[in-house]
């Protein structure tokens, strides 16, 4: 990877973290009821599965990345 | 006339060796030499063609539009037909759509995403969220940077802290000038 130049990256954010935290800040600038509208798309869940073998174990709910090892 | 005929220390054979020499040269080079353009787009047929898109909906899909302001993040630039290709990251900030026979813009402010423009005159913008002007709060744009301004400065220098309140200054300031706020 080249050296990175932009302050989200040194900082160990990828570009979906950086996009995403932009998105969250422009919804809480909103006026109601644009911005209930907008929090409903702000809802984030996250699965994790460990695969084996070409097979996918269970599934488990993570409230972070950092839980599933990310 | 030619550069060996000019010179007075080349005999005559040496003249015509050179002469036949550059000649067969610049033949064999000519196929190499000889000018070629990429193959010429085809017209677009009027005014270019608008995708823009949300995780959560399509705002625009093949909409026929006469010209689109984008915020790149390397400066803001105008798409019209037969732009050359581009593919540009997005700033927070307004995107303007013109359409056709109108002289207003459209305007949604936009988080960040992608904006490609293609050879056939199609730009396919896609944002994580975009909202018209008009639903931006300005009082909470101004508290929401202020306080991003304190966690910037409280947080240490090159942490995730004070880049996630760096965001949330960027975005906040960006809004606020979209409401004619100078923050």
């Amino acid at each position: 990877m080249s050296t990175p130049t932009t302050f989200w990256r040194l900082a160990g954010m990828s570009y979906t973290q950086y996009v995403t935290r932009a998105a969250t800040a422009l919804r809480n600038g909103l006026k109601e009821p644009a911005k209930t509208q907008a929090m409903r798309n702000e809802a984030l869940s996250y699965n994790s599965a460990t695969w084996a073998g070409g097979k996918a174990g269970s599934k488990k709910p993570v409230q972070v990345l950092s839980e599933a090892g990310l | 006339g030619r550069r060996c005929n000019r010179n007075p220390s080349f005999s005559t054979d040496q003249k015509s060796f050179t002469m036949m020499r550059n000649t067969i040269l610049r033949r064999a080079a000519a196929p190499l030499l000889r000018r070629t353009f990429s193959s010429a787009p085809e017209a677009a047929a009027s005014g270019m063609t608008l995708n823009f898109s949300l995780p959560s909906e399509t705002i625009y899909a093949g909409a026929k539009v006469s010209q689109v302001i984008v915020p790149g993040a390397a400066g803001e630039y105008g798409v019209t037909a037969d732009h050359v290709p581009v593919v540009a990251q997005l700033q927070a900030g307004v995107l303007q759509i013109m359409h056709e026979g109108s002289n207003e813009a459209e305007k949604y402010f936009v988080a960040g995403g992608f904006s490609i423009t293609h050879p056939n005159s199609v730009t396919d913008i896609s944002c994580p969220e975009a909202v018209k002007i008009d639903d931006i709060d300005s009082a909470a744009v101004s508290s929401a940077f202020e306080a991003a301004k304190s966690a910037f400065a409280a947080a240490e220098a090159g942490s995730a802290d004070q880049a996630l309140a760096q965001i949330d200054m960027e975005v906040n300031k960006a809004m606020g000038s979209a409401v004619g706020l100078s923050l």
